[in-house]
């Protein structure tokens, strides 16, 4: 749905966005992360047509962003980092505003606006000037406005910043829905954690250039990082330490706190022999988990956090 | 001493922050170039003309004086515009980025902030004003001007720049946009040092049936910088000059003009502390918190949402209220000019002079003026403003073409300017019906203003797109439009006057000027005459007449289309 082949914006002498290359397949939501000043906000201003790049060429759907703006911007949906408003419209103008920019008919565009509103919990806010909401109101209208075209891409650059606790959770859900219905997501954000719960795929940028794009699951053989699991027993830790120490997928088994942490030889997994081997040797087995790598983790080692 | 009691850190941040906008060096740059080539011309002129030695150093005094006078003036005008400008956006840019609340929470007051601001921007001028110093002094040695004269009017122009300062200061509290502060300010002078000491001239004499005498004169205008400047100046040229009563008015004069200031800078300091004290507290928007209580107490208050018609950037133009947010205080600043305006059409009724084409002439060109001060403004500001504001992106980011989006801001500048090009319509409606004027008036007039707004629409859409800052794109379409109608004339008729060329080139292009149009055509349509006095040409009648204003708005129109498909052009960049 989204690619791009070389995709390079040069500002002067300093390179935003180097040679980036990127695939985002349909219906995935992808979690573009990356310190500040990385050129994330850059690539997705390229994506909506609203910078050139300087080299490389980038496609939405199949489409040149560069020859094709107008088709690409009926695809896409676009909420910038920082929403800008109009200090004189209410919000149903407002979005009926954005609906008819898209060229949607007059007719229809009483219940398209009436359904994003629902959508965003807006339903109450549609007579309130635009400039004398919350800020979280502003973003929900931020992510109504993206939705008036019915966009097959949403194109998201941090669209939590600056919201409270339940207004995150309700942009996740929003967000799962969103997939669920169909959508193509791209989506920016610091809060590593929260896009570690929505996204089929993350990209890491640095300097311009992509430094691991893939599933989480990749992270862990990209970094070298070998699997682990942790194990709890009830009593006896020392003994189930030996045993599982002489299993050949094992790499190393060591005591952190109230549980064994146990590390397989690289590509080697075993959940189930350890397992095995517990409940034979009699030892109470009270959990046994695979050990997940964090995505802030994962982050911390892919950047080295210079900025430009 | 240090002076850190009177400003703060605020005087030093000002400095270090001025040295860093390159709009400062543009500005101090134009200025010098203007004076340079002014005084080069001015030079030439006066030295140009042959004669024996003799005559030569008779007519350097007469030379230095011209000069001398001609650089007072030049530097008491563009410092006092270039004081505006600076001072405009002083306090606002501080409320606008929530700097000011965040001053409150330091030791600094708001006395040092108004004054750490007004300082840092004087120092700069008083720098500008020391340029011209040693020239100043060199041209004393031609003899003829006289020291009273070049210290009297650098102080006059000191404190009339300090008072425009503090003028610009003060309305820079109460708007975000430094165009808006600019607009008021000159209203504010034009009201202050032209409209009320007329009208009082009149109002006297329809009291008492007499003109004042010399010293109410010198009275009323004792405290108008410009009047005391023309005054000062027609003393030293005269002969029997050489200063004697500007001598002693002079530093009564700037005793007011900085006991005004003071008492502005007073008024400014309450304000700042108020409104930096609003903000400190979190409450951002008085207005909306009103209003927000006002809607939760009567649901039913509320207006409904109104529906999108037509083309949609046009109809989100429209939307916008004529009168702005401010409506109650718009209407009254309205109504004030308004009943000043009525004032002076009946002391003109009184007097017996509404037939006579000067007075016409009057009002039209002051129309004409508003009216293009409007129109110079407006389309500068509605690209910016949404470059400003963000939304930019957002409205480049649908499936709207780009000339969908120009002629929508086109179509809402045009109807935003209607209302103030009204007041000459007004006037040239209301006065054919009376019969003083000839109705063709209406279709002349129909011309210029079409292509005054077509070619000024023109040019302030393309300085919108070309510039991010909405104070930048006005001052960009101001000076061109000075440059156009005001330095090129002049400085042809320095040149023909120089080289002793053909004054028609000058006529000529005078013919093509709006105030000149406005001029002719309002003087060939009062009385019985018919007669139109172009200055480039002959005599002529109404239909040469409306031909030619034809021809200059196809070919102004034509440069207004130009300027629009280059911003048309330049649409998608400079976009954030």
């Amino acid at each position: 749905m989204i690619k791009t082949q070389n995709l390079s914006k040069n500002y002067g002498d300093l390179t935003a966005v180097g040679n980036l290359n990127l695939t985002i397949e349909q219906g995935d939501i992808f979690g573009f992360i990356g310190p500040n000043g990385a050129g994330k906000t850059t690539t997705m201003r390229i994506l909506v047509t609203l910078l050139e790049p300087t080299h490389g060429t980038a496609f939405i759907n199949g489409l040149d962003v560069r020859k094709h703006g107008k088709k690409v911007r009926r695809l896409v949906g676009y909420m910038p980092d920082f929403m800008g408003v109009y200090d004189d419209l209410k919000v149903f103008e407002y979005l009926e505003f954005f609906a008819a920019a898209f060229s949607i008919e007059r007719r229809k565009r009483k219940g398209i606006v009436e359904g994003v509103l629902e959508l965003t919990d807006l339903q109450s806010k549609q007579s309130a000037t635009v400039d004398s909401l919350s800020r979280g109101m502003q973003q929900r209208l931020g992510l109504a406005r993206v939705l008036i075209h019915d966009p097959k891409v949403l194109i998201l650059d941090e669209p939590a910043s600056g919201l409270d606790p339940r207004a995150r959770i309700e942009i996740r859900e929003l967000l799962r829905e969103l997939k669920r219905m169909g959508k193509t997501i791209m989506i920016s954000s610091h809060i590593l954690s929260e896009l570690e719960e929505i996204c089929d795929h993350i990209g890491i940028i640095e300097h311009g250039r992509m430094v691991f794009s893939g599933t989480l699951a990749d992270i862990r053989p990209h970094l070298g990082i070998q699997s682990k699991v942790r194990v709890k027993v009830t009593a006896n830790q020392d003994k189930a330490v030996e045993l599982l120490s002489a299993l050949p997928p094992i790499r190393e088994v060591e005591v952190v706190d109230d549980y064994i942490s146990v590390t397989f030889h690289e590509g080697k997994e075993g959940d189930g022999l350890i397992a095995r081997s517990l409940v034979e040797a009699k030892f109470d087995l009270v959990s046994l988990q695979p050990e997940q790598l964090k995505l802030d983790d994962a982050f911390l080692q892919l950047t080295k956090g210079m900025v430009h | 001493m240090s002076l850190s009691w009177l400003t703060g850190p605020i005087f030093e941040k000002e400095l270090r922050v001025s040295s860093r906008r390159r709009r400062n060096y543009v500005l101090r740059f134009a200025y010098l170039a203007l004076l340079t080539g002014f005084l080069a011309l001015f030079w030439l002129q006066a030295v140009q003309i042959g004669g024996g030695n003799l005559n030569q150093v008779s007519r350097m005094a007469e030379a230095g004086k011209g000069i001398t006078s001609f650089v007072i003036w030049f530097q008491f005008i563009a410092t006092q515009i270039i004081a505006l400008i600076m001072l405009s956006n002083s306090i606002s840019d501080e409320v606008y980025n929530r700097t000011l609340g965040l001053l409150m929470t330091t030791p600094i007051n708001s006395f040092q902030i108004v004054i750490g601001k007004l300082l840092s921007k004087l120092l700069q001028i008083i720098l500008i004003l020391g340029i011209s110093l040693p020239l100043l002094a060199i041209i004393r040695v031609f003899g003829g001007v006289p020291w009273i004269y070049v210290v009297s009017s650098l102080c006059v122009t000191l404190t009339a720049v300090i008072f425009v300062g503090s003028l610009s200061l003060f309305f820079s509290v109460f708007s975000r946009r430094a165009y808006v502060v600019i607009i008021v300010v000159i209203l504010t002078l034009f009201v202050v040092f032209g409209l009320l000491p007329w009208l009082s001239g009149f109002l006297y004499f329809f009291v008492t049936g007499n003109w004042p005498g010399p010293r109410l004169t010198a009275a009323i205008f004792f405290p108008n910088p410009y009047g005391v400047m023309t005054y000062s100046t027609a003393m030293m040229i005269s002969p029997m000059g050489a200063g004697g009563m500007a001598a002693r008015l002079w530093p009564v004069h700037c005793g007011i003009m900085l006991a005004a200031s003071s008492a502005i800078l007073f008024l400014s300091v309450c304000v700042v502390r108020k409104v930096a004290l609003r903000q400190a507290t979190g409450q951002t928007a008085v207005r909306s918190s009103k209003k927000a209580r006002t809607l939760s107490e009567s649901p039913s208050k509320v207006a409904p949402p109104r529906r999108v018609a037509g083309p949609v950037v046009m109809w989100k133009e429209l939307r916008t209220p004529v009168l702005g947010r401010r409506k109650i205080r718009m209407i009254i600043a309205i109504g004030i000019g308004l009943i000043l305006l009525g004032i002076t059409y009946a002391l003109g009724w009184f007097e017996n002079v509404l037939d006579e084409k000067s007075v016409h002439m009057a009002y039209v060109i002051i129309f004409t003026a508003i009216g293009m001060l409007f129109t110079t403004i407006l389309p500068a500001t509605c690209i910016t403003s949404e470059k400003e504001s963000q939304a930019w992106p957002l409205l480049l980011a649908t499936t709207l073409s780009d000339w969908q989006i120009l002629f929508g801001k086109f179509a809402g500048v045009v109807r935003r300017c209607m209302p103030i090009w009204c007041l000459l319509f007004g006037h040239i409606i209301v006065f054919s019906l009376v019969g003083y004027i000839h109705p063709v008036a209406i279709v002349h007039f129909g011309i210029l203003v079409a292509w005054i707004v077509v070619f000024l629409s023109g040019t302030g859409l393309y300085f919108s797109t070309r510039f991010k800052h909405t104070t930048t794109a006005v001052i960009a379409n101001f000076a061109l439009a000075g440059v156009i109608w005001a330095l090129v004339p002049i400085v042809m008729l320095m040149i023909v006057g120089i080289t002793q060329g053909d004054i028609d080139l000058v006529s000529g292009l005078m013919d093509t000027h709006p105030f000149f149009q406005a001029g002719v055509a309002v003087i060939g349509a009062t009385g019985s005459s018919g007669i139109y006095y172009w200055p480039g040409m002959e005599s002529s009648d109404v239909a040469e007449s409306t031909i030619w204003m034809l021809a200059c708005m196809v070919g102004y129109m034509l440069i207004g289309w130009l300027f629009m498909w280059r911003a048309k052009y330049r649409l998608r960049r400079n976009i954030f």
